[in-house]
């Protein structure tokens, strides 16, 4: 053993500086997020132990339920029309020549270079009312002006406008890296049998990258489960005050946090961020048996 | 005309329509960005469109306005720092852990692997309260660059990346050195960096690009003014009590835009290539 450890110290030690960041800040924050939702506490005074309370009050919320509606109308609708346009501008790109090819990947790709917050922050102000452009274009041709960010009728599906903006080009790549490794000689059979260009798409194209489609719908799924950013700043929420019009942009995160910042009940915040993981764990591990599944 | 030619003529209609809809789409909205900031003070152009920049000294004065008036000038400064430190520190740790993990055998690896990897199924907003009251609590680290940057360095993404590329450095290569005689440090310091160079320049750029869009992370635990990076001014920007006119809340998205804007144009493929590979967004 003392032989060993004098073999195999030197490889420890170029482990420890990663190691040592990820038990502190990443494992040890999992475990101590835990241990805070058993208690009531507002991050000064000395926590008070109070066993599921904390559960069962972020369950029985009012506002909980809202975020939970919220993000399954959200991921609903979002994840889909996202792949199928990224699905789209793949295969346009793939039937171009191979210089305009180039040039257009790029340009479907900027929107995905902007962070979020950013994009958010840009659509807000093309979709704002009065000053918007959208709304100036609107009444300039006689149309009645539209609450893109107030209406509760309207509002989710602004922010699925910013996010499908900033994800398609992203997962247009994966794709198109998917289609690249479809084998040529699959296409040539087709032409053979005299199949359209749709044909090819509906035959070939999907069902050989049905493991890259899973790929891309899991991760979109996963991350918008986890939307936070961009309805934040459409809703030019704070911690005190935040969800937009009637919540209607209200999600778990969001949720979240403002228990956490916004009226300080950390174990709250806390059992509130531990009911998340699991949720999204327990979507998680499906997406991985289907995965199996698939791959068999 | 045959037949066959016409609907050959009409799909490659079709095709072409449809990708330039698209291409109005993904970049009008950053043409319109600079549209509106370039564009003469005090008028807004939503009162009077204009499809074309139209001022230039207008869209200097703004700018000049948001980082001299405002506050983001200094924003700047701490996005920066906060972007460049996570980079280097981020990929010192990475590159260390991957070269160990990439070339060597020793007990516990498999173990120390897969707990690493335990962290990418792991949701990160999650944890992000428990993680604000570590980094306050027992590191007093709140409103400070420690803050800022330590809690993310352990980047689980970079190493699985950096792991799956020295694997294939040639173990010939190693053994060669080492029967030169020179050291487990300086084998990866001097051999192993630089063959690694592609790879460690592919996510540098994407740490850098991930670390400037971050603004859930500097909201939480930047909370004085002198401390707001980039993204939190703009978030601040956007909230109802700042009385922040259109004009400006686009001058502050434009000088956010410009950085990973420049990255995107001259390395391109490289930011491309860490997508495709790592499948997730930077």
């Amino acid at each position: 053993m003392k032989i060993n450890l004098k073999r195999n110290y030197k490889h420890y030690l170029m482990l420890t500086p990663f190691f040592l960041m990820f038990i502190v800040f990443f494992v040890y924050p999992i475990i101590y997020g835990i241990y805070t939702s058993f208690y009531k506490w507002d991050g000064i005074h000395i926590p008070e132990f109070v066993g599921l309370d904390n559960y069962s009050k972020v369950l029985n919320a009012r506002t909980t339920k809202l975020a939970y509606k919220n993000i399954i109308n959200y991921v609903l609708i979002t994840v889909p029309i996202g792949m199928i346009v990224s699905f789209i501008l793949a295969i346009i790109i793939q039937a171009m020549p191979r210089k305009w090819g180039n040039f257009f990947k790029s340009a479907y790709f900027l929107p995905s270079v902007i962070p979020l917050y950013l994009a958010a922050s840009v659509w807000k102000w093309i979709l704002a009312a009065d000053v918007g452009l959208v709304n100036v274009l609107f009444s300039k041709i006689g149309l009645q002006q539209v609450a893109w960010l107030t209406d509760p009728k309207y509002m989710l599906y602004s922010l699925i406008i910013v996010d499908v903006w900033v994800s398609a080009g992203f997962n247009m790549i994966i794709m198109i890296a998917g289609i690249n490794d479809i084998p040529e000689s699959l296409y040539d059979a087709a032409k053979v049998d005299g199949a359209n260009k749709f044909q090819e798409i509906i035959n070939i194209t999907i069902p050989q990258l049905i493991p890259t489609l899973f790929f891309t719908t899991t991760w979109g799924f996963i991350s918008a489960l986890q939307v936070f950013e961009a309805p934040w700043i459409l809703t030019g929420s704070t911690y005190m005050s935040y969800g937009g019009n009637r919540n209607a942009l209200l999600f778990p995160v969001m949720d979240m946090l403002g228990k956490g910042f916004g009226s300080l009940k950390f174990g709250q915040a806390a059992a509130y961020g531990v009911i998340l993981a699991f949720v999204i764990l327990f979507f998680t591990s499906i997406q991985f048996l289907i995965n199996k599944k698939i791959k068999k | 005309m045959s037949f066959y030619l016409l609907q050959k003529r009409t799909g490659q209609l079709f095709h072409w329509v449809l990708a330039l809809f698209f291409l109005v789409i993904a970049v009008f909205p950053i043409y319109w960005m600079i549209n509106v900031v370039f564009s003469p003070e005090g008028i807004p152009v939503s009162l009077d469109p204009r499809l074309y920049p139209s001022s230039l000294s207008g869209g200097i004065a703004k700018i000049k306005d948001i980082f001299f008036e405002r506050g983001f000038l200094n924003a700047y400064y701490v996005s920066f720092i906060y972007a460049g430190a996570t980079v280097l520190l981020s990929i010192t740790l990475t590159s260390m852990a991957a070269y160990e993990f990439g070339l060597y055998d020793f007990p516990g690896k498999r173990f120390l692997f897969a707990f690493a990897m335990f962290a990418l199924i792991m949701p990160k907003t999650v944890s992000m309260i428990p993680l604000y009251l570590t980094v306050t609590n027992k590191f007093n680290w709140l409103n400070t660059f420690k803050g800022l940057i330590i809690p993310g360095l352990a980047d689980v993404f970079g190493l699985f990346m950096l792991r799956q590329f020295i694997e294939q450095i040639p173990k010939d290569l190693i053994d060669a050195a080492r029967v030169d005689g020179a050291s487990h440090f300086s084998i990866y310091y001097k051999i192993v960096l630089p063959l690694s160079k592609n790879a460690i320049f592919t996510l540098a750029i994407l740490i850098f690009n991930r670390t400037w869009g971050q603004l859930t992370w500097p909201m939480i635990i930047e909370q004085e003014q002198n401390m707001y990076t980039v993204s939190r001014i703009i978030n601040w920007f956007n909230q109802p009590d700042t009385w922040v006119t259109s004009d400006s809340v686009m001058a502050a998205n434009f000088m956010a835009a410009i950085p990973p804007l420049i990255v995107f144009l001259f390395f391109q493929n490289y930011v491309m290539k860490g997508v495709a590979y790592t499948g997730i967004k930077g």
